[in-house]
């Protein structure tokens, strides 16, 4: 990509009627140019848009996972284990949307020194994996049921009398204060959590991605993924719930009832009229905890609530698969014939190999990938959903406190354009006024604050974040960003050619999510209860989906993203049931109109708009 | 049915290599390659037992053997006027009814599978032992009569003078049935050539496809640009694709055996000549083929266009690789002592970006 750079950081003009919009976010977020070092370092990189976790602009609070990823990503690869040749991924918020950029080293006397520790330290985890992925289920599940214990109430107005008789000397203030901070490191203890494993599990997964290509060059990576899919995981599991409980309303005659257009809350009062329909209920608590604590998005945002949130939407896709089994059709994940078609495919493959060398590289990099491969699909349930899905909760009953004190108009909406500091101090706020018995500032101060913050914020949604700013580098060495977001030469260059007029664009390109081909009509869906609208066939464009988008796969011929590489939730699921995929095409959902006749070619990553639709 | 030792036909495909006693070597071959998976064009064999019949109850049997004893010593002379005896009294027959219906039953069972009205055959003679090019083989034979004109003369062929002295020096007696073969003439659509690995660096996990319209001859002889494949032999998904011009085709002149060049109309150039599903059903068969001889195979392919996806997708010929084949394969990895050393040397590497 010689010479070719996009726009510098610094230079991109802030939107009119946003001035001040960094005030949203911590000061560090910021390209700025009062420090020359830090400022030629800015413009020296590549920073390219984060639009695989954050599709939307931010809202000041949900940046903490950003700050927990920022700070847990780039410590084990930096301090932990030592990652030879990368440190970690810094990052900055421009307009409201999060760009990222890997941070290698060049000196070959530093990597060298790093090398024997990575050996043992690395080494270490990949030798006894499973012992301490055990051990981590364990921490986590703890976690979360820390987290659950806790809740937030209106302060009293009055201690109660057990407070004198129990000497206990502590007051609801301090504790709702206290409170409050171990919500936030738990959520921030979650998040090292989560990369206790994953940065071992990708650097696994490129080495077994390159070494399979040295071997069978330009083999495809839809290929490849198939050689570790159809290992169970708890991944598909909501899903499997949702199939057990259709079944299960089939088997005791309780379909016609379940299948009635009813919001839950009324389904679930008739249900509970009838012996079987009881028994049903009892089996859907069981299904519901933990199995519920499905986001309906990725679960970085406060707004993807869970299936638990909403019993609607898991009782909708119930429906589904009721009327899909009625129809004859297969519902269930098809795992034995995709662990049949794995062991052929990598018996092939291996059969394929002429030297024993090879053999043994194909061996060691495909038992390693396989070792990991399990975490990698897993924690994204325990962290991302099920911890995410409550955690959302409690910070939500932070918000009725505060909107019962009068500091925020809208318990829902407003807490979130509020930082998590800023929070803490309008907890103070409330607090002190409360023991002091005066009226406290934040009721005068923090809705003018949050109005002014919701026009900035409408704003950065009519700005299209470009997908990279700064130099393209000529090495990544970065697992992170090979695996996960895809980049690559090609990506690069897409983006680049992107930078120009797109309107008239017909074809777009992506990386290879599932491979196969096919034609159809495009259903653009922004969020996933738009799924109602989606008809038999078509081919699902979305931003992203998550587990909660499952209803979805039984009944696409194929699927794009925006955002996503091989490794993202659409390229594993469509390679499950056998979809032809397209993922990171950074443009689908702007390019593509439900209804479009397109075709999409999951091998080669090209997406063509045949037809468009008639406005 | 009849046991298949007294039938007057048999399909390629009810015969295997084996059965080379009542069919010929060429039909029984025909059969094990239909055996192996590797799809020929369709048809079937005049069996020896139908030839022997013939020259029983037509007398010829008798007759010759008459003759023979009359003749006295076998010259090159003698061996002449045998031949054109035995020639004229086979093709003056009428072949006994029963034959000729079976023979007739059969192909209109070809003309029907094939969608075509007196579908052209070839009629290929096809011997118990091995008699290299001593024996006729006729090509575009249409229409009932004609057929049988040409059994005959199959038959009659085991008479030349060449056949006949081939046999003498083999210790093989004058009196001799052979099999005929009824296979149907392919008519390509789109022919090309299929290679069991990636011909630009070896690499056995790929099928090179190369394919364009009409007869091969086009692409055999570098006419034309094919339309070219990579596809990834295990999984068959198409790994690349390149759009060739093919600007010229080859087709069977009309009303004979003859080919002529034609030109191909602009959109049929810009589009791909075959389909995802006829690429993929020619790997298949590609793979059948290196599997059934155990290395990497060149082989030449025919879509008929008369015959319905995937009993069209036709394999005429097939021969080893030559030169991958012949390589010394050396290891493409490095050695490591194990993954973490991998992974190590991986992460040091890093993915680049030119």
């Amino acid at each position: 990509m010689a010479g070719k750079t996009f726009m510098d950081p610094h230079d991109v003009p802030t939107i009119p009627g946003t001035e001040g919009w960094e005030k949203l976010y911590p000061y560090q977020y910021q390209f700025s140019k009062d420090d020359p070092e830090r400022a030629a370092f800015e413009s020296s990189q590549i920073w390219y848009y984060d639009g695989l976790h954050y599709p939307e602009p931010h809202f000041p609070f949900d940046l903490i996972w950003d700050e927990a990823w920022s700070l847990a990503l780039s410590q084990y690869n930096t301090r932990h284990f030592i990652i030879p040749p990368a440190m970690g991924i810094d990052h900055r918020i421009v307009n409201g949307y999060v760009y990222i950029t890997p941070v290698g080293i060049a000196d070959p006397e530093v990597i060298g020194k790093r090398i024997p520790l990575f050996m043992e330290r690395a080494g270490y985890y990949y030798q006894n994996w499973d012992r301490l992925y055990e051990n981590w289920k364990k921490k986590v599940t703890a976690l979360i049921a820390e987290l659950e214990a806790v809740n937030f109430t209106d302060l009293p107005e009055i201690e109660d009398i057990s407070v004198i008789t129990e000497g206990k000397g502590v007051g609801s203030g301090y504790t709702l204060l206290k409170k409050y901070d171990d919500v936030i490191n738990m959520g921030l203890l979650n998040w090292q959590y989560h990369f206790e494993f994953l940065n071992l599990g990708y650097a696994a997964y490129v080495t077994f991605i390159n070494t399979c290509n040295q071997i069978f060059p330009g083999v495809p990576i839809s290929t490849l993924t198939k050689m570790v899919a159809g290992i169970d995981v708890v991944m598909y599991r909501p899903d499997a719930e949702l199939i057990r409980l259709a079944k299960l309303a089939l088997d005791t005659g309780l379909d016609e009832l379940v299948l009635k257009p009813l919001k839950s809350g009324d389904l679930m009062n008739e249900l509970a009229r009838v012996p079987a329909g009881k028994e049903w209920l009892a089996e859907l608590e069981k299904s519901r905890y933990p199995w519920f604590h499905i986001s309906t998005g990725t679960g970085w945002y406060h707004h993807h609530i869970s299936w638990n949130d909403n019993l609607d939407i898991p009782f909708d896709a119930i429906r589904m698969r009721i009327n899909s089994i009625k129809e004859g059709k297969e519902v269930e994940r098809p795992t034995e014939k995709i662990i049949k078609e794995r062991d052929r495919i990598v018996d092939e493959y291996r059969k394929l190999i002429k030297t024993d060398d090879d053999r043994e590289a194909f061996d060691q990099v495909l038992g390693v990938a396989r070792t990991v491969f399990p975490y990698v699909e897993d924690h994204l349930f325990y962290i991302e959903h099920w911890f995410h899905s409550i955690f959302w909760g409690k910070i939500r009953q932070v918000g009725q406190m505060l909107q019962n004190a009068g500091f925020i108009e809208n318990a829902n909406e407003d807490i979130w354009f509020l930082k998590r500091d800023e929070i803490k101090q309008a907890l103070w706020d409330y607090t002190t006024a409360w023991a002091t018995g005066v009226k406290p500032r934040g009721p005068s101060y923090w809705p003018k604050e949050i109005a002014k913050r919701k026009g900035i914020y409408e704003k950065f949604k009519e700005w299209t974040p470009p997908p990279a700013l700064g130099v393209p580098p000529d090495v990544v060495t970065e697992p992170f960003t090979i695996v996960l977001w895809g980049v690559t030469t090609d990506v690069l260059s897409e983006w680049l050619k992107g930078e120009g007029a797109e309107g008239d664009q017909n074809i777009l390109k992506g990386s290879p999510g599932s491979s196969g081909k096919v034609e159809g009509r495009a259903r653009v869906l922004k969020n996933v209860e738009e799924l109602a609208d989606l008809l038999e066939g078509e081919i699902l464009v979305a931003t992203t989906t998550s587990p909660s988008w499952a209803p979805a796969f039984v009944k696409i011929a194929g699927a794009i993203t925006d955002v996503g590489g091989p490794m993202c939730h659409a390229a594993i699921v469509c390679r499950e049931y056998g979809l032809p995929t397209v993922v990171g095409t950074g443009k689908g959902t702007r390019l593509i109109k439900t209804g479009d006749l397109i075709r999409i070619d999951g091998d080669s990553g090209i997406v063509e708009i045949l037809e468009r639709v008639n406005k | 049915m009849a046991d298949k030792t007294e039938r007057f036909t048999l399909w390629y495909e009810e015969t295997d290599g084996k059965d080379f006693p009542l069919v010929g070597k060429k039909n029984a071959n025909l059969g094990e390659m239909i055996k192996a998976g590797i799809r020929t064009s369709p048809g079937f064999s005049v069996t020896i037992a139908a030839n022997e019949k013939f020259i029983i109850d037509t007398g010829i049997k008798e007759k010759l053997g008459k003759y023979l004893e009359g003749l006295g010593e076998a010259t090159y002379e003698t061996t002449k006027k045998a031949s054109a005896y035995a020639i004229s009294l086979i093709e003056s027959a009428a072949l006994p009814a029963e034959i000729e219906d079976d023979i007739l039953a059969n192909y209109r069972k070809l003309c029907e599978f094939s969608r075509t009205n007196n579908v052209p055959v070839a009629v290929r003679s096809s011997g118990a032992i091995s008699m290299p090019g001593q024996m006729e083989t006729y090509l575009n034979i249409r229409g009932d009569k004609d057929l049988i004109e040409y059994v005959k003369k199959c038959w009659a062929s085991a008479y030349n003078v060449e056949a006949i002295m081939y046999r003498a020096n083999k210790g093989v007696g004058f009196l001799f049935n052979i099999g005929v073969g009824i296979p149907k003439m392919v008519n390509s659509r789109v022919s090309g050539i299929i290679f069991t690995l990636n011909t630009l660096n070896g690499d056995p996990s790929k099928i090179s496809l190369d394919v364009s319209y009409g007869l091969g001859e086009a692409v055999v002889s570098g006419l034309v640009t094919p339309d070219s494949f990579l596809v990834d032999k295990v999984t068959l998904d198409t790994v690349k694709t390149t759009i060739g011009s093919k600007e010229t085709q080859c087709v069977y002149r009309e009303g004979g055996s003859d080919i002529v060049q034609a030109d191909v109309p602009k959109e049929q150039r810009e589009k791909l000549c075959v389909s995802l599903d006829e690429v993929k059903e020619l790997c298949r068969l590609g793979k059948v083929i290196e599997d059934y001889y155990g290395k990497h195979y060149d082989i030449e392919f025919g879509i008929d266009a008369d015959l319905v996806f995937p009993e069209s997708v036709i394999i005429l010929q097939v021969r080893p690789e030559s030169i991958w084949n012949k390589k010394e394969v050396t290891a493409r990895t490095e050695k490591k002592k194990d993954p973490m050393e991998r992974i190590l040397s991986q992460l040091l590497t890093g993915v680049k970006l030119k």
